[in-house]
């Protein structure tokens, strides 16, 4: 093994969107121990931070860096911006959130810049190693931001619950790599690819091996069976950060098991790992759309409903060609919309945080407030893969990869289960629009500017995506040919 | 013009979206403005009528844009003979909808117009695309509307009613989603070019077994929304929830995107499978027939009655359909327009007594063709059109499609035939009971009659019932060169299916083939 020199040219550009996120959340704490007045401001730098980042993501140029450990190309983008509009969208709502619990503090993005640099480094890491330091760079960062709302007791639970069982995910995938490091003598993407094609696909420490990393990236998937934590820590995270968690580490990680699926190629094709993605795809769909029918609070069938789509997720993961790579990258950016904006609605409902926010909170929402219930329904319409919404066309992609390579059976496993799925999401609708709230008891949205702006962000989005999605599927196909040649 | 298709679907769409930023108190700005556009809306349909040239088979006034050109898929519009008059007849009644609902709707006024705007948009575009999946966005774009109507301005059990209606129609369409992209997938097999149009699936040759599942996909989703037998059940609560204007958009024209969608899609893409199946479907149809009937005819209520009806006259419709000859199909495209006349028109009626009497039970009443003369006329004509009276539109369709299917279908038609007897039976004596004998019931001495806007819908869709009913050559002249390429599609189809089967008899299908390559 030959030691590169890891301080290459261009480096500083490699990372420049991972450094202005760091330096920028650093000036953040600072802004937030001595600035005790400027609190207000600190949401919109935040919000200038994110942009300065997402428009650095120009400057970077294309290629592998660090001794062939980083690399930046066109999914890693996709995938950036992806991590970039939950981060804006989780500031965009949490601003008037936080301001009302009176939990403000620029600590909290500086948390999320944080943690936004662990799922970029997911997604560029080429080695197992670079991947597991962001994956618990943005672990260590949600245990702190789940459990934020630090005077409130289901916040500190879910916060502990997802760090004791997080912290035993991680020793998992440590496990995982470090027996795939006895086999393979590499944690680098492509020398395990170079070994695992000439592997004995029936070596029992591969397949043990496997199994340990698939759990342990199957809680941070929320993929079922792995899924017992979700519900519990959305109830009790703060609603903007429950949606953002739904999503950006999902698609980090979606995106990390890319790489590594594609290095094991040779093997997935011979051995029953792929039907154990398989298993976990179709036992996320049924388990997360038949247990989200039962819950009446709108958190816990959010996070239900987001394991049932975690299921569609890993349909494409089945064929790994580069169209079902480029439907992975559609559907997270369809999901980010409009799973955070579901999140969002549920955000601006000003009750005490300790409480379920349930179906009863948003009866009769859709004519008291207009704007939030058309915009909660488009996400729920969105959710369900109804046209001519964002949702309609990721789940279309989605289902035509897997007719494409022939898997018709768990293509109709997802069809039936989003019948499931519709008659929840409707029932949403049902209570914004036809069922009167309790007498004396009509709870009026307390979103300002910011999250009625994050809304507008995401119902445009779910429309643009869904009428026009040409110009994104064209990014995504070429960004995915280049991921697997 | 040109895009005169376009300028049907997107000007009620347009409307809506200017509609939303009205205040709510503007109530009768905004029903003003909406009956305006929907009129607007009818004449530019005139004008599609005009233009649309007789002799055709193929689509006209065609429009297509790229959409989606990774997938093939494109904005594609086109009219034709079978499709034209259900464009009008969804254009005539909408301003219909809005003119009978002027003085009914008093919850939120403005989201009722909006609704209807779009669903009508929606329903054009069903009819009107030429392009697979974008007839599915249209197709399921009709939906969420028809959902908010009856759960918002519907009746007790409105929600029951609107939850199961949209299930229902979920449940097929989704599937039918799988079988659109299946068969995208397939041609895509054979050309080696993704495409979704719909004449690029004619002839495609498909293997009997592949068209037996496709059919599974398709049938099921249209038959739902026909409803066929034993499927039906989501329409009697969804009608009789609905308000006046849901049910009579429901019956008038949704119901015939079910029977649009077998006669577009089922019948020249699976003509092996239509003829595995279709007596099947037939004897779905004909049971249907028989079944709406009958209970129709014990119904206490009048809307029930009304919803049962429509179960009947669409197996009458799918019955023509499935004959696959000329006349059956040429008086099923005329029958699709004439139930959603004569059931549109008798929703209305059943509305107007509603809203003055609040009770639909036949035993309130008796005796009111005294008190509400002009009212018992229109409800005779509208109750004579359904029985099929000659002279008036039901006749003409329902002689052809029985002259048709006896070719065919000798045993089953002459079942149906049965049910127009019993349409005669339970619709006159709906008249009789409602009308006719002395009036019990003292509340019924001083109910108003039928009002100005009331008389407004109804005056149109009674010169239709004549005009079909006198002169039906002005429509059937229409629609003949497509219903003979339709045909004539189906017949090729099957023959070629026949010469397939001789050649290679154990043909694998394209998917299993690509299966097996990709193991190796």
């Amino acid at each position: 093994m030959t030691l590169h020199p890891l301080i290459e040219p261009g480096w500083v550009n490699a990372i420049l969107p991972e450094l202005v996120l760091c330096v920028g959340g650093l000036l953040l704490m600072l802004l937030g121990a001595f600035g005790a007045r400027l609190r207000g401001i600190t949401a919109p730098l935040a919000l200038i931070v994110f942009i300065v980042t997402a428009w650095s993501e120009k400057l970077v140029l294309a290629g592998t860096f660090f001794g062939g450990t980083y690399e930046i190309s066109g999914i890693t983008r996709i995938f950036d911006i992806t991590f970039l509009l939950s981060a804006i969208l989780a500031t965009l709502f949490a601003r008037e959130y936080l301001e009302r619990e009176g939990i403000e503090g620029g600590e909290f993005y500086a948390l999320l810049m944080w943690a936004t640099v662990g799922m970029m480094m997911m997604a560029k890491g080429l080695d197992l190693l670079i991947v597991i330091l962001g994956l618990e760079l943005l672990s260590i960062c949600i245990f702190v931001l789940v459990g934020y709302h630090r005077r409130i007791p289901v916040s500190n639970e879910a916060s502990l619950k997802y760090f004791l069982m997080g912290a035993f995910a991680t020793g998992f995938i440590l496990y995982g790599t470090a027996l795939f490091y006895g086999a393979t003598r590499s944690t680098n993407f492509t020398e395990m690819a170079r070994a695992f094609s000439t592997a004995d696909p029936n070596n029992v420490l591969l397949s043990i091996a496997f199994v340990l990393l698939m759990s342990g990236l199957g809680f941070k998937l929320a993929a079922a069976p792995f899924h017992g934590w979700a519900p519990d820590v959305y109830q009790g995270a703060p609603s903007p950060i429950a949606g953002w968690l739904s999503v950006a580490p999902k698609a980090a990680t979606l995106i990390a098991l890319v790489r590594l699926l594609s290095a094991m190629l040779p093997m997935l094709q011979f051995s029953l790992w792929m039907k154990m993605i398989a298993a976990l795809s179709v036992l996320s769909m049924v388990i997360g759309n038949a247990a989200a029918i039962a819950q009446r609070d709108l958190k816990r069938m959010l996070a239900y409903s987001g394991i049932a789509h975690v299921g569609y997720m890993l349909i494409a993961l089945l064929s790994l060609r580069d169209d079902s790579v480029a439907a992975i990258a559609v559907y997270t950016i369809t999901y980010a919309l409009m799973n955070i904006g579901a999140f969002g609605v549920v955000s601006t409902l000003a009750k005490n945080q300790n409480d379920p926010q349930t179906l009863d909170d948003i009866a009769g929402l859709g004519f008291r407030s207009p704007f939030s219930g058309l915009a909660l329904t488009v996400c729920m319409f969105s959710l369900s893969g109804l046209p001519p919404t964002a949702g309609f066309i990721a789940k279309f992609y989605i289902f035509k990869t897997a007719v494409d390579s022939g898997h018709l059976a768990i293509a109709i496993v997802g069809i039936l289960t989003s019948i499931v799925s519709v008659y929840y999401y409707l029932r949403v609708v049902y209570y914004l629009y036809m069922k009167e709230p309790a007498e004396g008891y009509a709870i009026v949205p307390a979103g300002g500017i910011f999250a009625t702006g994050a809304l507008a962000i995401t119902m445009i989005g779910i429309f643009v995506i869904g009428l026009f999605p040409t110009p994104l599927f064209a990014m995504a196909g070429a960004a995915a040919r280049a991921l697997l040649p | 013009m040109t895009h005169i298709l376009s300028w049907t679907i997107w000007l009620p769409i347009a409307a809506a979206f200017l509609l939303a930023l009205f205040p709510r108190s503007a109530a009768n700005t905004i029903k003003i403005l909406g009956l305006f556009v929907s009129l607007a809306t009818f004449v530019i349909s005139l004008a599609m009528v005009q233009q649309f040239q007789e002799g055709i088979a193929a689509f006209q006034l065609v429009e297509s844009m790229s959409w989606i050109p990774q997938w093939g898929i494109r904005y594609a519009l086109g009219v034709d003979g079978i499709s034209l008059w259900l464009v009008l007849l969804t254009t005539l009644l909408t301003p219909v909808v809005f003119l009978s609902s002027w003085n009914a709707i008093h919850k939120h006024p403005k989201e009722y117009v909006i609704s209807f705007l779009i669903m009508e948009a929606a329903m054009i575009g069903v009819f009107v695309a030429t392009d697979l999946v974008l007839f599915y966005v249209f197709f399921e774009l009709t939906l969420l509307p028809m959902y908010l109507v009856i759960g918002v301005w519907g009746g007790a059990y409105r929600i029951y009613a609107a939850i199961k209606f949209f299930l229902f129609t979920v449940t097929g369409s989704l599937l039918m989603l799988l079988g659109i992209i299946y068969l995208g997938f397939l041609q895509f097999h054979q050309t080696g070019v993704w495409s979704f149009a719909i004449t690029d699936f004619y002839g495609l040759g498909l293997p009997p077994h592949t068209q037996s599942i496709l059919f599974g996909a398709f049938a099921l989703a249209f038959a739902i929304k026909v409803p066929l037998f034993p499927l039906h059940t989501w329409l009697p609560d969804a009608h009789v929830e609905a308000p006046t204007g849901g049910s009579i958009i429901l019956a008038g024209v949704m119901l015939k995107m079910g029977t649009y969608g077998f006669l577009r899609f089922v019948l020249p893409f699976f003509p092996d499978a239509t003829a595995k199946y279709g007596p099947l479907i037939i004897a779905l149809a004909v049971i249907g027939v028989i079944y709406g009937a009958l209970v129709s005819w014990v119904q206490p209520d009048m809307k029930k009655l009304v919803a049962y009806s429509s179960v009947s006259h669409l197996g009458f419709c799918v019955l023509g359909i499935f004959a696959i000859n000329q006349t059956a199909i040429e008086g099923s495209i005329l029958q699709m327009v004439n139930h959603g006349l004569s059931t549109g028109a008798l929703f209305l009626l059943v509305g107007v007594v509603y809203e003055r009497r609040h009770t639909r039970m036949l035993a309130d009443y008796g005796g009111i063709a005294r008190t509400m003369p002009l009212y018992a006329t229109f409800f005779v004509i509208a109750v004579l059109s359904s029985v099929g009276l000659p002279g008036l539109n039901g006749f003409v369709g329902e002689f052809l499609i029985l002259a048709g299917s006896f070719k065919t279908q000798p045993v089953w038609t002459v079942v149906a035939t049965t049910g127009v007897i019993l349409a005669a039976i339970y619709l006159l004596w709906l008249v009789q009971r409602v009308f006719f004998g002395p009036i019990v019931n003292d509340e019924n001495r001083h109910i108003p009659d039928i009002a100005w806007n009331e008389v407004a819908a109804m005056v149109p869709l009674v010169v239709l019932m004549v005009w079909i009913g006198v002169h039906p050559n002005t429509f059937l002249r229409k629609m003949a060169p497509s219903v003979e390429q339709l045909i004539a599609t189906v017949e090729r189809g099957r023959e070629s299916g026949k010469a397939m089967l001789a050649k290679t008899p154990a043909r694998r299908s394209p998917l299993a083939a690509r299966l097996a390559e990709a193991r190796q």
